[in-house]
């Protein structure tokens, strides 16, 4: 039995020699089987060993050589009572802690309770875990105060800043007064000097003015004082040659009793009412502007007049131009500039002109004058007419080219303008004069709404009144020209008229004298008469100076009356009425018209005296006559 | 703008070209008609460059006529034509690359116009190098554009004057797609006067046709 044993924890696999015989046969340990190992491995847990047991275990390891007697004194002590059950002081350790379980176990529930028993805190001394408050309060104080400091000095700012903006709005500062000039006008620097343009350059305009204002710094203001309302930080210097107002005048007079006195006109003079928020410099401006433009409308008129060969020359005297479109007709165009503040001149009596009209012309005078103005283009498209760039691609051929390309000048337009406004003028009055004169045939004008600027038209009827739908033959449809009056008749005629008031006028009257025999035949449809001769234009009888006698016959149903008009424009109108021969009252006897139904034939005329019949008109007497002339059956 | 009618008319035996075109004018004269100007038609040919070879070339041909002076045509022989702004030319200048300009074959018809109610006489010299070789004669009848409606007309005013030598209704308005009533275009006219210089081209030189 000299057998080393070594403590370890593994099982045992190789069984121990007990003892060797003598004669060499060795005896066995008898293996344990593994309920055995288990009960021996149990039998070592000492449940009442803490944790510092482990560190006691490499000691009790290290005192392993030397302290061989204690474990086989524990294994002894184990082995000693060999009859308990192996897992004995297991269950022992297992059944105390229960025990100690259920105690623990009890108490709880007793506590549950709180009438038995209660938990109270063992109170702890405050010193050892919190700081003092009076700390507390300081460190928060300032943390406050650097905050507020922070948000002081942010609203500190932001109030100068407000005070310093209401501050510059006072004042008007000439920084944004300037921003403000340049917002409308065109500025530019120029050295120390700031220079505007105010000509028509940029929209095209060839006038050799140059058009440049000075802006300077207004500094006379003494900032001790109250500032004015309508102070302005900025002023303006104009050239001195634009200083003041101008204003167009146009006057068209006559110098004949015959023509018609169109009147006067003033363009461009009326200021445009100031906005509220414009300021002074602004008006001064456009003033300025004003009196370029009517310059440049001037110089463009008066050069022309000079340059256009007309039939009566226009004569151009320092600041007027005269030119007569008609003889006997005086169109004048001048020019006036008044300098100076003297407002007693301005209240002059033009009050009377209708305000819409003068707009129109000056819209009118604005579009030429554009028309002159050559706009800028690019270099590669060339000079002239937009719609000239199709010509190349659509082939247009010569009378095309011409009718795009523009050749008269401004005063042209506008003579032919005066022209044909005076014509219309003067057509109208003749039209109207007449209607108002003669009553018997009615003349209606029905005056076209849509005009252009050179030509106008205007329907003029002839009718009796009773029977409009019956006489309308002569319906006149006119066509005032420039210089012209064309007139289309009903049946297809075209004449051509001058602008001679007088020729107008006679040839209505013609075509009322002739209306008048139109009507009676008219009325022989609807009466049942024959109509036997008609005749426009008759060759018998006295000359007519106007125009010609026009004449007519008409026969009754029966054959035995018949009626002769002759109507002629200076004249006036003949009726005769042809009886039957056994009516009259000498009744010729002859020996060669024997019998008695030759008396039945028609044979010798009795005049008519109009004048004492009973009858609104013309056409009206005629209806009594025929109806007087056909008996009743 | 009107229907044209191009054609061309042969040198009368014995006679120049100038005296031909004197006769015709004493003609129109006799006629009616009043002269109103002049007016000429000039044709440029130009060779397509860089094309594979073996093909023949297209040919352009830049036309101008005194009646659209603001205008140049370009067309190809029976193909399509176009009508541009005068700087057209310009614009042929920088496609020399592709386009040559055949300088010789430049064509050119001058002569006077005469109108005669609502129509437009044109009779001119057909010249190439400046040497002589036709006379073309071009009737415009203004009031129409339809070819089919005014045909018949137009032939019959060309017979009082022309005689012999009137034309048939020119093969351009009857190969349009469309037919004869279509209404016409300045290319018409310009078709046509490319016919003519066509056939003037390749005609031998005329005798005692020299500078005129």
């Amino acid at each position: 039995m000299g057998a080393v044993r070594i403590r370890s924890c593994f099982l045992q696999l190789i069984a121990q020699v007990q003892e060797v015989s003598l004669d060499g046969l060795e005896t066995y340990v008898p293996l344990l089987s593994m309920s055995q190992n288990l009960a021996k491995l149990a039998q070592r847990i000492d449940f009442n060993q803490s944790s510092d047991s482990d560190e006691d275990g490499p000691e009790r390891e290290s005192r392993e050589p030397w302290g061989k007697p204690e474990p086989e004194e524990d294994e002894g002590t184990v082995k000693f009572q060999p009859s308990l059950w192996p897992w004995d002081s297991v269950r022992n350790n297992l059944r105390s802690a229960l025990t100690e379980m259920c105690v623990l176990h009890d108490v709880l529930s007793v506590l549950k309770d709180k009438k038995y028993m209660a938990l109270d805190p063992v109170s702890q001394d405050p010193a050892l875990t919190k700081t003092p408050q009076v700390f507390q309060l300081i460190s928060k104080k300032k943390s406050l105060a650097t905050a507020a400091q922070l948000l002081l000095k942010g609203a500190e700012k932001l109030t100068k800043s407000l005070a310093e903006n209401q501050e510059q709005r006072r004042q008007r500062d000439f920084n944004s007064e300037l921003l403000r000039l340049r917002s409308q006008w065109k500025l530019r620097k120029v050295g120390h000097k700031i220079l505007g343009d105010l000509s028509y350059r940029s929209a095209g305009s060839l006038f050799p003015h140059h058009g440049t204002f000075e802006v300077i710094k207004n500094t006379d203001i003494d900032l001790d004082k109250k500032v004015p309302d309508d102070y302005c930080p900025l002023n303006v210097q104009i050239p001195s040659d634009l200083e003041g107002s101008a204003y167009i005048k146009v006057s068209i007079q006559k110098q004949s009793a015959d023509i018609g006195d169109l009147g006067t006109v003033s363009l461009f003079r009326r200021q445009p009412k100031a906005k509220p928020g414009s300021q002074m410099w602004h008006l001064k401006l456009e003033a300025a502007q004003n009196v370029l433009l009517c310059k440049e409308i001037f110089a463009q008129l008066s050069r022309e007049a000079v340059q256009i060969k007309s039939q009566i020359p226009h004569i151009v005297v320092k600041n007027q131009i005269i030119s007569q479109p008609f003889p006997g007709l005086q169109l004048s165009i001048s020019l006036c500039h008044s300098t100076g503040e003297k407002k007693s001149q301005r209240a002059s009596p033009d009050k009377s002109k209708p305000d819409d009209h003068l707009y129109v012309l000056e819209h009118n005078l604005h579009q030429l004058i554009r028309e002159v103005h050559t706009m800028p283009h690019p270099a590669s498209s060339p000079f002239g007419h937009k719609r000239l760039r199709l010509a190349g691609p659509m082939a247009y051929d010569k009378a095309e080219i011409s009718s795009l390309q523009q050749s008269e000048g401004l005063l042209e337009k506008i003579i032919k303008q005066a022209k044909h406004i005076f014509l219309r003028s003067r057509t109208a009055r003749t039209i109207d004069s007449l209607a108002s004169r003669i009553e018997d045939p009615q003349i209606q004008a029905h005056w076209s709404n849509i005009n252009s600027v050179y030509e106008s038209s205007v329907k003029v009827l002839i009718t009796s009144q009773g029977y409009e739908q019956i006489c309308k033959s002569i319906q006149l449809q006119l066509n005032i020209g420039v210089e012209q009056i064309r007139v289309v008749h009903r049946d297809g005629r075209v004449i051509t008229l001058s602008h001679q008031e007088q020729e107008l006028q006679d040839f209505l009257l013609s075509q009322m004298s002739q209306h008048q025999v139109h009507a009676v035949q008219q009325l022989a449809k609807v009466m049942g008469w024959h109509v036997l001769s008609f005749s426009n234009h008759v060759g018998l009888g006295p000359i007519e100076s106007i125009g010609n006698a026009s004449a007519i016959t008409v026969a009754s149903p029966s054959g035995e009356h018949a009626i002769s008009v002759r109507n002629g424009p200076e004249s006036g109108c003949k009726v005769l009425v042809q009886f039957p021969r056994n009516q009259a009252k000498e009744l010729p006897k002859s020996d060669a018209v024997q019998d008695a139904r030759w008396t039945h034939l028609r044979g010798p005329y009795r005049e008519v005296h109009c004048g004492r019949m009973e009858g609104r008109n013309f056409v009206y007497k005629m209806e009594l006559l025929m109806a007087a002339l056909s008996p009743c059956p | 703008m009107g229907v044209t009618c191009v054609c061309q008319v042969p040198v009368a035996e014995g006679k120049s070209v100038q005296q031909t075109v004197d006769m015709l004018h004493k003609k129109l004269e006799q006629l009616g008609a009043i002269k109103q100007g002049n007016f000429w038609v000039d044709c440029e040919t130009y060779h397509a460059t860089g094309n594979a070879t073996g093909q023949p070339s297209k040919l352009l041909y830049v036309m101008h006529n005194s009646e659209t002076p603001l205008s140049s045509m370009a067309l190809f022989e029976g193909g399509p034509g176009l009508t541009a702004d005068a700087n057209f030319d310009v614009l042929m200048v920088k496609l020399k690359s592709h386009f040559q300009n055949a300088k010789g074959h430049k064509v050119e018809s001058r002569g006077t116009r005469y109108r005669y109610c609502d129509f437009l006489v044109k009779i001119g010299t057909v010249a190439m190098s400046s040497s002589a070789r036709g006379i073309s004669v071009e009737v415009e009848y203004c009031a129409c554009v339809i070819p089919g409606d005014c045909w018949n007309l137009m032939k019959e005013f060309m017979q009082s004057f022309l005689g012999s030598s009137t034309p048939e209704l020119p093969a351009v308005f009857t190969n349009k797609a469309e037919g004869l009533y279509t209404p016409v275009d300045c290319m018409d006219t310009m078709s046509q006067y490319l016919e003519l210089f066509g056939k003037v081209r390749k005609q031998q030189v005329l005798p005692g046709s020299g500078v005129r």
